[in-house]
């Protein structure tokens, strides 16, 4: 519904300033008049809750600094340290393992359970069970991990019973980014399947029977109807889960983290456990600047990412 | 336009009222009256130690009418203290243990000298006095160049080798003194079909405690931040550090690490340990307390030092938890006077019998399940502290901890780990000259 509401909007007000450059009119002169009351105080907070921080950010990334006390100015000097690090670079690649990896995972399997579900008897329901572990805090399945993966667990009991004597190290230090993997895409498939789900309800119900009609098969009515109908909320979730994988974070630190005891192996870090371990592991002296740095690179990487990503999946939006 | 007027008028008041919210913040915690002081704890409320602390600042207030704005901040109050540090609104009092706060505090220069804390006296005795000197003589509270240390500790937690004294009576009459007798040990209890070491090696800081100690026993305190000081990181192939490596890679290869070790979560060891299915845990003086609620019935906890290896001294782990009071604190003289106040017997009783930790006045009453512990800090030759005190930005959680977790975890030996400390350590320079 806001899509339909919002897009005519948009065209007219594309439409109201291209006349206005040849004569102005009442509409927009009143509109131009209420852009800054209705812009400023947005901007303002904007600007001083997240992009002076973030300013600042970049400055602190300039120097070496313990979080307090003189700030000591090294230029572009932990941006050459990050990159000569290899534990960085072995947290930046996790990231982007993240970011693919379980993205492509996620979205293939929301979007085959988006088919699935979209004709299923009881399929509220189904929806709602498969939303769960999204709302279920991270916590829980750190805490979970341990019941069920310990040596003594439940799935080496039931595998014991099974007569599998010698079953696998499940929680061993090179097992647990694979596993925070699996675990990453079952909670998160729930959420994109939900909104996958809701663009694919939007579709109206005539299109189907014209494919029936037709003689459209399964495939071609994805192909024809399905995608490009659903292609912008597509594009919304894929912007949305770059923004939110590049910023994982709990569920590396308590899966691997022993609930909070002491820092997870270096093996399962993402760069935003890199960062948060240099500024505040709180065992040896802050490092903010780098701490920044590496904060700016991830912001970066994002940005990069996101505007990529809207080029390549920028189509004309379709209205029905 | 007018519609703009009162449009701007209203986000400039709300611009206002923010930026007075930011002043009234201010000009509270600058009351300088004397009669406050404003004090972040690191414990939580409910903790047994909250409590003796929540009892004695009743008593403090009672008796001088100072007012103490206590905040139960928990254990991330020093990561809470250091935006603070560069504003005019710090905390008065602050209180963690050495590791963190050392790093934060008193590197960077932002810990006052505890001169007053220190001179004054607290019935009738004066606080200088009641800090174990051994404990001053070998621990950095003190910054190079000052006088007085810029830390007053009131407890301190130190670590053993603990086992049940109620199945392992044998182990308290004749601990295991020195290495080989120790390993002995081990090897008797393998061939009893015991297992005989419980550890979570998923908690790096509990693997470092092994290789710490090894090496601590062989050269003595400071050796390990000695080796940490060296930029071309070949002081990692000194004799020393090789044998310490080869020390805990001998409890690898002798297979007396309970099975899953490599592959578990915390707190699975330990609680396996105190189910009695293993003999002894290498860990901190909180374990009794920690394990109490799952450990089996009728355990009785004890302990015995690690054992020595090189040479017959017996060095043990005393790292402080205390109070240090900001460079800017505006209060600092009522904080110094809380701080030494709570030093008084009454209150180090407390802490060894109801919060059962070890208080750090030697006259003051302990409680049984860590009388084992107390008495070896007594014999103690001398002291070291966590991590044999590097404070190094990075350098025990990306470099040092990730290796001794391989080599604890069985993936390096004795000499893959040190070749890998010191290609490890050189990196570690040649970015952080």
């Amino acid at each position: 519904m806001t899509q339909t509401a919002v897009i005519p909007d948009v065209s007219v007000g594309r439409g109201a300033r291209r006349a206005s450059r040849g004569r102005g009119n009442a509409i927009d002169t009143a509109r131009k008049k209420l852009f800054v009351p209705f812009v400023g105080p947005a901007l303002l907070f904007y600007s001083v809750l997240f992009v002076a921080p973030s300013v600042y950010a970049i400055w602190i990334s300039f120097h070496k600094w313990p979080g307090s006390g003189p700030m000591e100015f090294v230029g572009i000097g932990n941006y050459v340290e990050l990159f000569g690090d290899k534990l960085f670079l072995q947290s930046f690649s996790n990231t982007l393992l993240l970011l693919f990896v379980v993205g492509i995972a996620v979205f293939a399997v929301s979007f085959g359970l988006t088919l699935v579900l979209r004709d299923m008897a009881g399929r509220k329901i189904a929806r709602s069970v498969i939303f769960f572990p999204h709302l279920v805090n991270a916590m829980i399945f750190g805490v979970l991990a341990g019941f069920v993966l310990n040596p003594g667990g439940l799935v080496n009991t039931l595998l014991g019973w099974a007569g599998v004597a010698d079953p696998p190290a499940w929680l061993a230090t090179e097992n647990l980014f694979p596993l925070i993997m699996v675990m990453l895409t079952w909670i998160t498939t729930g959420y994109y399947t939900t909104i996958l789900m809701a663009g694919v309800d939007r579709i109206p119900p005539y299109y189907y029977e014209d494919c029936a009609l037709a003689g459209a098969n399964a495939f071609q009515r994805l192909r024809y109807v399905i995608l490009p109908l659903t292609w912008d909320v597509f594009g919304t979730c894929a912007v949305l889960w770059t923004i939110s994988s590049v910023k994982i974070f709990e569920i590396i630190w308590i899966f691997g983290g022993s609930t909070g005891q002491g820092i997870p192996p270096t093996r399962t870090w993402s760069t935003a456990v890199y960062t948060y371990v240099t500024a505040f592991s709180g065992e040896s002296i802050p490092a903010y600047g780098m701490a920044s740095a590496s904060a700016i690179l991830s912001l970066a990487l994002v940005s990069v990412l996101v505007v990529l990503l809207r080029r390549v999946m920028k189509r004309d939006a379709i209205e029905f | 336009m007018a519609k703009i007027r009162k449009l701007s008028a209203l986000a400039l008041i709300s611009a206002l009222a923010l930026s007075a919210t930011g002043c009234a913040a201010g000009a509270d915690g600058g009351q300088d009256s004397g009669g406050t002081l404003t004090y972040w704890s690191m414990w939580k409320e409910g903790e047994a130690q909250q409590k003796v602390l929540a009892a004695a600042i009743a008593d403090f207030t009672a008796e001088t009418g100072i007012t103490v704005d206590v905040q139960w901040q928990g254990r991330d109050s020093v990561k809470k203290v250091v935006p603070t540090l560069n504003t005019n609104n710090v905390p008065d009092l602050i209180d963690s243990s050495f590791a963190k706060l050392a790093p934060v505090l008193a590197t960077s220069g932002q810990a006052r000298e505890l001169t007053e804390a220190y001179a004054s006296d607290v019935e009738g005795e004066k606080i200088s006095d009641l800090i174990p000197d051994a404990y001053l003589a070998d621990t950095d509270i003190t910054r190079e160049g000052e006088e007085v240390p810029w830390m007053l500790p009131y407890t301190l937690t130190s670590d053993a080798i603990w086992f049940n004294a109620a199945t392992h009576p044998e182990l308290e009459s004749a601990p295991p003194k020195d290495w080989n007798a120790f390993l002995a040990e081990l090897d008797t209890l393998k061939a009893a079909n015991e297992v005989p070491l419980a550890i979570d090696g998923d908690v790096s800081g509990y693997n470092a405690y092994w290789y710490t100690a090894a090496l601590v026993h062989i050269t003595g305190p400071g050796a390990m931040k000695k080796i940490a000081d060296d930029h071309s990181g070949k002081a990692w192939e000194g004799a020393d550090a090789v044998k310490a490596a080869e020390a805990v890679q001998q409890l690898v290869d002798g297979g007396y690490f309970i099975s899953g070790y490599n592959a578990s979560k915390w707190p699975a060891q330990q609680q396996a340990w105190a189910d009695n299915q293993a003999a002894l845990l290498y860990n901190g003086t909180w374990i009794p307390t920690e394990t109490a609620s799952y450990a089996a019935s009728d355990f009785q906890y004890s302990s015995f030092p690690f054992p020595t290896i090189d040479g017959d001294k017996q060095f043990s782990r005393a790292d402080f938890i205390g109070f240090a009071v900001p460079v800017k604190a505006k209060n600092a003289e009522n904080a110094q006077r809380f701080a030494s106040f709570f030093l008084g017997k009454k209150y180090q009783d407390a802490l060894g019998t109801d919060a059962k930790i070890l208080p750090v006045r030697s006259d003051a009453a302990t409680s049984p399940e860590v009388a084992s512990v107390k008495k070896a800090l007594e014999e103690a030759d001398a002291f070291y502290v966590q991590n044999d005190g590097i404070t190094l930005p990075g350098y025990a959680e990306k470099l040092l901890y990730p290796t001794i977790d391989q080599l604890v975890q069985g993936k390096l030996s004795a000499a893959d780990f040190i070749a890998a400390m010191a290609s490890g350590q050189a990196d570690y320079w040649k970015q952080n000259s």
